[in-house]
């Protein structure tokens, strides 16, 4: 076979491929953007368009109804607040621990670190159920001889979710600090900084990407999680992730209403992520792995 | 955001508590620092991970039930009967119970196979770097931002079998003859497996993408030298550097699944379909219905023994090197 026929081949292969992983990489696109089209475009069809005896699945009538309707029908606006406030805080509050734990561990090799590093791994394979009635009694205990409520409280249920998400924003953020050369920091230390002004005021501006991605992940836990909602946050401070299952009866599904719910629900988070998807992304691909 | 932490260190450093630690005090002063910088962590962990941990395990071994409910000290000690009892296969409760353990597994290791394969494909073409990647890697991570209480609704809407996309579309394309029923039956874990692929792969692929951007460029064309093709680059070179990675994602995709709540909950609500009681959906329905928290806790400790079984396992034969080597 002649050299140049080898090069051609080799070129077509090469293009071939490149356009056979194009169009894999497009399906996945669009199975993975399939659903929350889907959820928008049944947001805005009535009910009959939906579940109706010869249901549809192109036709739409624009019926924002549903954005109106919704209201009334579940108390959504105490969901959504209250799910916002408990995510917020949440995010907050453990990322100020995390960012400090994460630290210690990137920077200090002291005694015990293997063992806090498997604790910090072992916190990973408890499973909720086993700790849930526990820790209601606890937060019982908690309330009858010291006085500090927690069941049903915003402050219970955000001291549990900041506990559950702090050891994996450790370990993601030890992965962020490992790639900031502790020469800045010695350097600012030689300038007279406290080995705490040095953390604030050099390593975590340097780590703003990792924090960013760090607080996405931390900000999702909390704000999916149904397990400990459905025991101990109920009555005044009842999350989204419990009240819109309301929207789904014994004898009736208001799918419609649902979805507008969800949609109202999803496009603050994807108006966020979007807005600071450069450093959470960056933060997402370029720290947090520990090679 | 610098005043809390100022607050928290002021609070932290004073070093009160730390004299009368003897271990503590024996600390030279930049290793004290460490643990004070960790001390907020490991004291919320102690009272939300530890305390009731240790609590669930006493549980399991005392008769609680709904009479002991308000007062469980004065529940009598019963040992390994509840464990006994729920392990006992012949039993109505012990067998349902191997059957969720079943179900559990199969589901894990579905999604991680699942979310591995699709995570590792979508991260190896955005690796080649093309116009546009940022964007496409953007929008591959939405099932994974939107918020899953809601995304999972919309899942089971789909799944729906006279109304739901996915019939409608498997049955236009002529791959069904007729309405199938996904949330019904045995099939209702291969949906709920879907649903938790979609959730889940975007964090896989995000941190295959981040292994692959660090594997030095030195090493494909040493390889290139050799004449390893595609496949050779990909089987000498990529794989083995993607494997630290690919071992902390490996356990934890696996473990994070085994003790999912979420998904079976919000697709399938208080009373699924036997397939997808998984044995967290299977417990949360036997202790809170039959008020049984002792058998409930001994099953949460099975639950709870087998996770660690298997991460003991797996993080020994993976991922034990990369902290020694720390260590060092």
């Amino acid at each position: 076979m002649m050299p140049d026929e080898w090069a051609l081949s080799e070129a077509t292969t090469d293009r071939l491929f490149a356009l056979a992983s194009k169009g894999l990489l497009l399906t996945i696109l669009i199975w993975a953007l399939f659903p929350i089209y889907w959820m928008v475009f049944n947001s805005l069809r009535t009910r009959f368009e939906i579940v109706g005896g010869d249901p549809s699945f192109t036709e739409i009538s624009f019926h924002y109804q549903n954005y109106i309707d919704m209201w009334s029908r579940v108390d959504l606006i105490e969901y959504f607040m209250n799910s916002l406030i408990i995510a917020s805080v949440t995010t907050a509050i453990a990322l100020c621990i995390a960012c400090l734990g994460g630290y210690a561990f990137s920077r200090y090799r002291f005694p015990g670190r293997r063992y806090v590093g498997a604790s910090l791994i072992g916190t990973q394979l408890i499973p909720g159920i086993l700790i849930l009635l526990p820790m209601f009694m606890l937060f019982r205990t908690f309330h009858d001889t010291v006085g500090l409520q927690l069941i049903n409280t915003y402050q219970g249920i955000i001291f549990v979710y900041t506990t559950f998400a702090v050891p994996f924003a450790i370990w993601m953020l030890r992965g962020f600090f490992d790639t900031i050369p502790a020469s800045l920091e010695e350097a600012a230390r030689v300038d007279g900084c406290t080995r705490f002004q040095a953390l604030v005021r050099i390593v975590l501006p340097l780590a703003a990407p990792g924090i960013a991605a760090t607080g996405m992940f931390v900000f999702l836990v909390a704000f999916n999680e149904v397990l400990f909602a459905s025991v101990m946050a109920r009555g005044d401070v009842t999350p989204l992730s419990i009240g819109i299952q309301q929207f789904m009866e014994r004898d009736q599904n208001y799918w419609g209403e649902m979805m507008a719910a969800s949609t109202v629900a999803t496009v603050p988070i994807l108006l966020l992520f979007v807005l600071f998807q450069k450093p959470i992304v960056k933060g997402l691909t370029e720290g947090g792995v520990k090679q | 955001m610098a005043r809390v932490f100022t607050r928290l260190h002021e609070r932290v450093s004073d070093g009160g508590l730390g004299r009368y630690l003897p271990l503590y005090s024996r600390l030279d002063e930049k290793h004290q620092y460490a643990y004070k910088l960790l001390f907020p962590a490991l004291a919320m962990m102690f009272v939300v991970h530890f305390i009731p941990v240790v609590w669930g395990a006493t549980i399991s071994v005392m008769g609680v039930n709904s009479n002991y409910i308000a007062d469980w000290t004065s529940a009598p000690f019963v040992g390994l009967e509840h464990y006994a009892f729920v392990m006992d296969p012949t039993t109505t409760i012990g067998s349902r119970y191997w059957y969720s353990i079943s179900r559990t597994v199969l589901w894990s290791v579905g999604v991680l196979v699942g979310t591995y394969v699709l995570g590792l494909t979508a991260a190896l073409i955005l690796n080649q770097g093309f116009k546009g990647s940022f964007l496409v890697r953007t929008l591959l991570l939405l099932p994974w931002i939107a918020p899953a209480i809601v995304t999972l609704n919309v899942w089971r809407m789909m799944f729906l079998s006279e109304s739901g996309i996915i019939n409608h579309a498997l049955m236009s394309v002529g791959l069904l003859d007729e309405p199938v029923f996904w949330l019904l039956g045995d099939r209702a874990l291969w949906s709920m497996t879907i649903a938790h692929v979609w959730l889940q792969f975007p964090w896989v692929m995000i941190m295959l993408y981040a292994g692959l951007q660090s594997i030095p460029q030195q090493l494909y064309e040493a390889a290139a030298i050799d004449g390893a093709g595609r496949w050779g680059k990909f089987r000498y070179v990529t794989l083995p550097q993607l494997k630290p990675v690919s071992g902390v994602v490996v356990l934890l995709m696996l473990l994070w699944t085994m003790i999912d709540f979420t998904t079976p909950y919000v697709m399938f609500g208080g009373s699924p379909p036997s397939s997808v009681e998984v044995t967290m959906v299977y417990i949360y329905n036997f202790s809170f219905r039959a008020f049984a928290f002792g058998r409930g806790a001994a099953m949460s400790v099975g639950l709870f023994v087998v996770a660690m079984v298997l991460a003991t396992i797996y993080y020994r034969r993976f991922i034990r090197s990369d902290f020694e080597e720390d260590d060092q």
